[in-house]
């Protein structure tokens, strides 16, 4: 009789433990398999930096406005950034642009340098492109910066979703 | 019964209750306690906690819910669950990459959570509330969620037209049509196109029996990290058309013997006098001339040649023709000179132009061919092949329709074979239990069965006809990406009105110019309407922006106007009367309904205009950051020396106010110019002028 209870008690016992434990998920993918696209790290280009939707669409539009001026090579092959002056920052410039303000980025990139204070070599690019697509370079920039780009109000990482 | 016996059983009976009683209650508490422990209770839990963690609790909690959350689009079977863990999905503040999963926001798209859940895109199972049930495959779904690097697949569900946003897509479409996949298999919006590969009814006229056995045994053409030669030629970036078929000694024997006899008909041979062609081949220089030729031509617009530097073998030049580094050794002499006459004589639908060659530079450039663009290891390997023997050429015809080779190839009086691979046209939205996995040990999702297939066919099925492709990791993955967008028609009524089609345009040029523009084949480069190749500028407005006599004296002898450019116009040695039909057709028809040439023509262009202009071309704008004039400026936009010559008045108002109206997509960056200064500018840009001999060509044409 003692056998049997233990029998039903172990069976109680063994269904609440099943349920309680769960499948625990696979190690998490490889960044770079699950992004939307990948950038060359400009500075190794060993390293593949991962790259969002918002940050992809970024890439596109640099690559057809803004790499002329602001890398050293360029889809078409020589760059232009020697024949303006002063020399534009090369948009990876993580030491000059990091210090930059999304707001300030925004209005140089839509306004000109002209209308901030800067070389009039910077064209306004307000009436060619809108507000979306200035957020995705800035996104952009932001992504590929060397030394890497650290949001000022930054939330606190690594909570854990779980107990 | 003694009563002391019954009381004994009373009180077993007793114990036995009260023992069941308990486990009673405890099974009971076994459901309230799982439920307390779902997996998603656990993460609005902790979603919870975080936003407390955080400075903005009120906002990220302001619209919680305990529950179950679900996105419920009823006409397009939209029943998603996935904001019940996703909760920061459409918080602009969890937007960061250190927020954790699965809290973080998703990141700006087109298209809003509300309006079209998430499984349209993402796959998965919509209603589950579990992990693993809602992203992976299960027994019960077989359905995962896509690699996020397969993302752009979906959009093309009902995006039909190529749209920027999307590169591997359209990638992997345009590989698709190139490599003519459509040969074999049927693919959704894909056409099967007139012509697959070359038509072999005259093949045994250009390339030797060997030539053809050694490229049907080793279709690549690859240089290794060494610069050694392994097989036929050169890698390009492109991959050759013609995939690797497994074929065993006979069957290269018989089919290279069936095809050698192909001779439909002679090539067009050259009536030169003996004694002047004695003349030309006595010229020491013939050789060295022919390669000038070659050059000035800019053939390498099309074809590319391998050139090594500093140990580097690098192949230089375009990729719309075949790569010709050792072409001289692979064609037969006469063929070449047929073929360089009249390309279309051989290959009536070939993108190559008919050149109007004298015959003394005809003569010069295959001699540079013959004796320049050779290797003479080119067929190393090639067991000796004499005349084929009947059987060897029945046995080939045979083969050729086993394998499926009409399926891309025309041979006259040989039937084409359609359909002849499975119809591809729904694979996109195959469950795994359709597909066969044969003995194969990858992975039992859609995914890895397609790359396992474009990767190597026979891994997952040791019989399969189907010919290996050799494809780069980046072009993998675009092609599974258009494969996983073929999900065939959309599943509700709602879902189909979505659907953008694709157009296709078609462009017809009649008259004297269709003749012209079909000799020159200026398709193959330039866009018309919509239609046409992208190499070159879009010539659809042509004429509103070119002047007339630049036009003709550009035509007969092509200068490029953007410096960085390496491909450039050939010179086709085009007749002044063929420059002038072209230039007369572009200035009449190819027209822009904004550019009105009466109104610009009418203002009077004065000095002090064309100083102003100038000023605010170098000083308050600062063009030459992108253009060129005299000697200083920059090379992103085209050199400005010419445009007085160049651009009509009219055109350059309408650019400089808004330069996409005029050509969508320009990288030239829209401006708010005022009128007055567009005038200026305008006056000052037709100042400039060369004086040099191709302005004096143009107005002599005119
Ligand atoms: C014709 C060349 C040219 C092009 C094209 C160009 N820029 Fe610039 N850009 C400049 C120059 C020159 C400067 C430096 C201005 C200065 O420091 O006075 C500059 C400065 C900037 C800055 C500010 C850097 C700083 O430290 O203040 C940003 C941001 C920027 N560019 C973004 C862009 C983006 C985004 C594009 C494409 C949409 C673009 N640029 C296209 C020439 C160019």
């Amino acid at each position: 009789m003692n056998a049997r209870l233990a029998l039903v008690m172990a069976c109680l016992f063994a269904l609440t433990a099943t349920s309680a434990c769960r499948k625990k998920s696979a190690a998490p993918p490889d960044p770079l398999r699950r992004a939307y696209d990948v950038e060359t790290d400009w500075n190794d280009p060993q390293k593949m930096i991962p790259l969002n939707y918002q940050e992809a669409q970024g890439k596109r539009l640099f690559y057809a406005d803004c790499v002329w001026c602001h890398a050293d090579s360029t889809p078409a092959g020589p760059s232009n950034r020697s024949n303006v002056t002063p020399a534009p920052p090369l948009m990876n410039d993580g030491a000059t642009l990091n210090g930059e303000s999304d707001e300030y980025l925004r209005n140089i990139i839509m306004l000109g340098g002209s209308a901030m204070g800067k070389s009039a070599m910077m064209p306004p690019y307000g009436q060619t492109i809108g507000e979306k697509e200035a957020n995705q370079l800035i996104a952009y920039i932001r992504a590929i910066a060397q030394p890497p780009y650290q949001p000022s109000a930054k939330p606190q990482s690594g909570y854990p979703a779980k107990q | 019964m003694a009563p002391e016996e019954m009381g004994k059983v009373t009180q077993r009976l007793r114990l036995w209750f009260a023992i069941s009683s308990v486990l009673f209650v405890v099974v009971l508490a076994i459901s309230p306690v799982k439920d307390l422990r779902h997996e998603w209770k656990q993460y609005k839990r902790a979603y919870v906690r975080y936003a407390e963690s955080r400075p903005d609790t009120k906002r990220l909690l302001a619209d919680y819910n305990p529950d179950i959350d679900q996105v419920w689009i009823p006409e397009m079977n939209v029943v998603d669950r996935c904001t019940t863990c996703h909760q920061g999905i459409s918080k602009n503040s969890l937007a960061d990459a250190s927020v954790p999963q699965p809290f973080r926001a998703h990141p700006p798209i087109p298209h809003s959570i509300v309006n079209w859940g998430c499984v349209i895109c993402h796959r998965g199972q919509g209603p589950a509330t579990e992990v693993a049930e809602a992203h992976t495959t299960t027994l019960a779904w077989e359905q995962p969620m896509l690699p996020a690097r397969f993302i752009q697949g979906p959009c093309g569900s009902c995006h039909l037209a190529d749209r920027p946003e999307t590169p591997k897509l359209n990638r992997g479409r345009a590989l698709i049509d190139r490599l003519h996949c459509t040969g074999c298999h049927r693919l959704q919006n894909i056409d099967r196109p007139a012509m697959l590969g070359p038509d072999l009814s005259n093949v045994g006229t250009k390339v030797s029996r060997a030539w053809i056995y050694k490229w049907l045994k080793e279709p690549r053409t690859i240089v290794d990290a060494d610069g050694n030669t392994v097989t036929n030629g050169y890698l390009t970036e492109e991959e050759p058309r013609m995939p690797f078929f497994k074929l065993s000694e006979d069957d290269l024997r018989a089919l290279s013997g069936y095809l050698s006899t192909l001779r439909s008909h002679p090539m067009e041979s050259s009536s030169i006098n003996a004694a002047v062609l004695a003349k030309w081949a006595k010229n020491p220089e013939t050789v060295s001339q022919g390669e000038t030729r070659f050059r000035q031509m800019f053939c390498s617009t099309c074809h590319s040649l391998a050139v090594t530097r500093a140990g580097e073998t690098k192949l230089i030049g375009g990729n719309i023709g075949p790569e010709l580094t050792k072409v001289g050794s692979k064609v037969n002499p006469e063929w070449l000179v047929g073929w360089l006459r009249n390309p279309a004589g051989y290959l009536p639908h070939t993108r190559m132009p008919r050149y109007g060659w004298t015959d003394e530079d005809l003569y010069k450039v295959t001699r540079y061919i013959r004796e320049q663009m050779v290797d003479p290891d080119l067929l190393k390997g090639v067991p000796a092949l004499e005349q084929a023997s009947p059987a060897e050429i029945k046995r080939g015809r045979e083969l050729f329709l086993e394998k499926g080779c009409s399926s891309c190839h025309v041979i006259e009086g040989v039937p084409p074979q359609k359909d002849f691979g499975p119809d591809l046209s729904a694979l996109g939205a195959k469950n795994v239990s359709q597909l066969d996995f044969g003995q194969s040990k990858i992975p039992r999702t859609l995914v890895s069965y397609i790359q396992a297939k474009l990767t190597d066919p026979s891994s997952v099925n040791p019989s399969a006809r189907m010919p290996k492709f050799n494809f780069a990791a980046g072009d993998l993955d675009a092609i599974t990406t258009a494969l996983l967008s073929m999900t065939g028609p959309p599943a509700t009524s709602a879902l189909q009105h979505q659907v953008v089609p694709r157009d296709t345009p078609t462009f017809t040029a009649a008259g004297a110019f269709g003749e012209v523009y079909t000799r020159y084949r200026c398709y193959v480069c330039h866009k018309f309407n919509g239609y046409g190749g992208d190499l070159a500028p879009d010539l659809s407005y042509e004429g509103s922006r070119a002047q007339r006599a630049w036009l003709i004296s550009f035509l007969k002898k092509p200068q490029t106007l953007r410096p960085t450019l390496v491909l450039r116009m050939p010179e086709f040695n085009m007749s002044d009367k063929e420059a002038a039909t072209v230039a007369d057709y572009l200035k009449m028809v190819l027209q822009h309904p904004a550019v009105n040439p009466d109104e610009a023509n009418a203002r009077a262009s004065t000095p002090q205009l064309a100083a102003l202009g100038k000023q605010l071309y170098e000083v308050k704008y600062q063009c030459q950051s992108c253009h060129t004039i005299g000697s200083g400026g920059g090379y992103v936009g085209p050199n400005l020396n010419n445009a007085g010559n160049w651009l009509t008045p009219a055109w350059m108002e309408a650019w400089l106010k808004n330069p996409q109206a005029l050509v969508p997509g320009t990288i030239e960056p829209r401006r708010a110019f005022t009128p007055q200064e567009i005038q200026a500018l305008t006056a000052y840009l037709m100042t400039l002028r060369h004086s040099g001999p191709a302005a004096a060509a143009g107005r002599g044409a005119q």
